[in-house]
């Protein structure tokens, strides 16, 4: 069957995918105050910490918008939307069920790097049109970083494809009817996670938009246009999740339960895993991260590439 | 409706607040990030209310100026303070005193802005550049080229050869005095290449010979008449208060709030702290970030003393010399390596030593001499800022911070001394 769901465009799926995007933020924000509570060794208190992104985005949309010394003003709101658009199209290519996609186009890894890739524009410019120093060390420091995880994410899935013989997603998927890609090739998933963190500014990897850059490229964005960027953010977060999910547990493939809901359970695993990390693992230093990205992950990711390779041998 | 609906979740967000430390501010404001109900924003851009904590030198009011003029609307301005005074060219702000509950009132401002019942603050300075525009050419581009020109009164950044030899633009930057990773008061001035401080000048210390605006919220000097046991544990505060900035600074800010409860709640003994310092020693992205950064000559860092020397291999300690801690068998801790992470590694360690030797010292007192306190000696400090702009020249501004954060600088000491050496 596969062939089939290759060009399975539905319409209805852009709707189900706006949904995921919004309903994925929303969990990152609900997870991420819980995680904090308990790390923290407060009780964590559900009730709030399901109101507070509300209460939270709502206090956003009140506040005005600041004005920094000639700005970008085209560049700087356009930065978050590129930014979260980049989440989304990255998203289209995967299917939440069988057949069930956006765009399960026959590149779709492909797509997912290429969208990968322009994230990081996107954060340079939200660093640069600020016209801001700090903001412009942000935007400087999310180009050193990605140039040194990038090329980790295409061999990390050049690895899913190769057993699946396929570069579309709903065909990687299929092809771990038998046996998880994780459990095939256990390097890549941990490679990709730290993809994106880096893709999400999260955690250890948020240094564009670190604590002591007084908040970075985000330092001088206020009101709606700062919703904006951390909604981009933590949607990026989700796209990863989901294709983390799809790539390396199988997607939507599991007994009993329909495909859909298993895609979401493995899903909101994957992002209580970014969650945790955020909290217990404190933020890199670019100078040493960038050293071991390239002499310990990336030789990883072609020992990664090289095992899913002797496996898909006929 | 729609919009008032809006207003009233907002209303009951947590709310944002960027803290301008004055002196005596740092622990009383980090204590705030326990609370539910406020956030401590990293910049002004972020907030609803501008706190101003403790005594502001009437130099730095300025500065608080423009902070005040970045925050978003609605904003208000509070001025938590042990003392009445007027910040004359903030007559918006509200007084808080030092004793009553600074969240509850802060928390009212937040509401009452959101729900439209008070006014957001007006722009104090005059929205216009602070210097005319004179660049040349027909663009203002200035001088040669796409360089030189001073546009606004501001030099174009020009290239230099960077460390690797490239020509990169310098970037001229100031930076603080109320940048929330920095002590409060302090100005750098810095020549920046990417990420690099290639130069750093330290300018001014306007705690010094300047009239300062209201009261200090903490009181600093130690009392002598208190017991050992009360010494220690105000020692162990402030150690894990420091350890749980560095955790903030580096993102962590779920544990910097739980080594901050136990510096609000001190343990009997020290092992609660032991756990902590193992868990954390264990983290290797906390080890990259400090391990090697900010390392200080041992000879220079043995001048300074205090916990710097102690963390450089020295064991030099005054509380060795004292009868009492003799014989509660104390010996100081001291470790190698001389940098960041030997020095958050030494608070810890030193913390969880002064709780269990206020566990053991029951109702002891010492004699009233001079004992170590938890920042070294008096000088301890000066020392300190001597050796600064030395320490972070060459320094990516990342490890910049995390140098600076390692050393427990604070201006106002620094101030104190060098006013009891006029004196003398």
């Amino acid at each position: 069957m596969p062939l089939a769901s290759v060009y399975a465009n539905d319409w209805l799926a852009i709707p189900v995918l706006l949904a995921v995007v919004v309903g994925g933020v929303y969990l990152v924000s609900v997870l991420d105050e819980l995680f904090g509570e308990v790390v923290s060794g407060s009780r964590p208190n559900l009730g709030r910490s399901l109101r507070l992104p509300v209460r939270q985005a709502a206090l956003l949309l009140c506040q005005s918008a600041t004005r920094t010394e000639h700005p970008d003003r085209i560049l700087w709101p356009v930065a978050p939307a590129a930014y979260a658009a980049l989440a989304a199209a990255g998203m289209a290519v995967i299917p939440f069920a069988e057949g069930f996609a956006v765009a399960d186009v026959r590149t779709g890894i492909v797509v997912f790097g290429a969208a990968e890739v322009l994230t990081f524009v996107a954060v340079y410019l939200h660093g640069w049109s600020a016209n801001a120093p700090l903001a412009l060390i942000g935007g400087y420091r999310s180009l050193v970083q990605g140039f040194s995880f990038m090329l980790l994410s295409m061999f990390v899935l050049i690895g899913v494809a190769l057993p699946a013989r396929s570069l579309s997603v709903g065909q990687i998927v299929e092809a771990q009817s038998g046996l998880w890609n994780v459990v095939r090739h256990p390097l890549g998933l941990p490679l990709f996670l730290v993809v994106g963190l880096g893709a999400a500014l999260w955690g250890p990897l948020r240094l564009p938009d670190s604590r002591e850059l007084a908040g970075g490229t985000v330092g001088e964005v206020s009101g709606p246009q700062r919703l904006a960027w951390e909604f981009a953010r933590r949607a990026m977060l989700v796209s990863y999740a989901v294709m983390a999910a799809s790539a390396f547990l199988g997607g939507y493939l599991g007994p009993w339960l329909p495909g859909p809901v298993w895609l979401l359970g493995k899903s909101v695993a994957m992002l209580a895993v970014f969650v945790a990390l955020g909290h217990l693992v404190g933020r890199v230093r670019p100078e040493r991260f960038m050293a071991q990205a390239w002499t310990v992950l990336l030789p990883l990711s072609f020992l990664d590439i090289l095992i899913a390779g002797v496996e898909a041998l006929p | 409706m729609a919009v008032s609906r809006l207003a009233r979740l907002a209303a009951a967000a947590p709310v944002p607040v960027f803290a301008a430390l004055g002196a005596g501010a740092r622990g009383p404001v980090e204590e705030l990030t326990l609370s539910d109900d406020v956030t401590l924003v990293d910049s002004p851009r972020h907030a609803t209310v501008l706190l101003v904590v403790g005594a502001v030198p009437r130099s730095l009011i300025r500065p608080l100026s423009q902070v005040h003029d970045q925050l978003a609307h609605p904003r208000a301005t509070a001025w938590w303070s042990s003392e009445e005074a007027t910040l004359d060219p903030l007559p918006q702000a509200t007084l808080i005193r030092a004793e009553s509950d600074v969240v509850l009132a802060v928390g009212g401002l937040h509401a009452a802005l959101l729900r439209g019942e008070r006014a957001s603050e007006l722009d104090v300075l005059p929205d216009e550049p602070a210097n005319p525009w004179r660049g040349l050419g027909a663009n203002g581009q200035g001088g040669e080229g796409m360089m030189g020109g001073t546009p606004y009164g501001r030099p174009m950044a020009m290239t230099g050869e960077d460390r690797d030899g490239l020509p990169l633009d310098q970037l001229h930057l100031r930076l603080g005095p109320f940048l929330p990773a920095f002590p409060a008061g302090l100005v750098l001035d810095t020549v920046i290449q990417g990420d690099v401080l290639q130069e750093c000048a330290v300018v001014g210390n306007p705690f010094e010979r300047d009239e300062l605006l209201g009261g200090a919220l903490t009181a600093t000097p130690p009392d002598p008449e208190r017991t050992l046991a009360a010494m220690e544990r105000a020692r162990a505060r402030h150690h894990l208060h420091g350890v749980a900035r560095t955790l903030r600074l580096h993102g962590l800010d779920a544990l910097a709030r739980r080594t901050l409860a136990l510096a609000m709640a001190p343990p009997d003994d020290g092992d609660r702290v032991r756990y902590l310092a193992h868990r954390l020693e264990r983290s290797t992205a906390l080890r990259w970030a400090t391990e090697g950064v900010g390392r200080i000559d041992p000879s220079a860092a043995e001048a300074v003393g205090g916990i710097v020397a102690r963390a450089a291999g020295w064991s030099s300690d005054a509380r060795s010399d004292d009868p009492v801690y003799a014989e509660l068998g104390f010996t100081p801790i001291f470790r190698h390596g001389s940098d960041a992470q030997a020095r958050w590694r030494q608070r810890l360690a030193e913390a969880a030593q002064a709780l269990d030797l206020a566990a053991a010292a029951g109702e002891r007192r010492s004699d009233g001499a001079a004992l170590e306190l938890p920042w070294g000696d008096d000088d301890a400090d000066r020392r300190l800022l001597d050796l600064l702009p030395g320490l972070l020249t060459g320094q990516e501004l990342g490890d910049a911070m995390t140098t600076l954060d390692s050393l427990d600088l604070d201006l106002e000491r620094v101030a104190r001394a060098v006013a009891r050496t006029e004196r003398a």
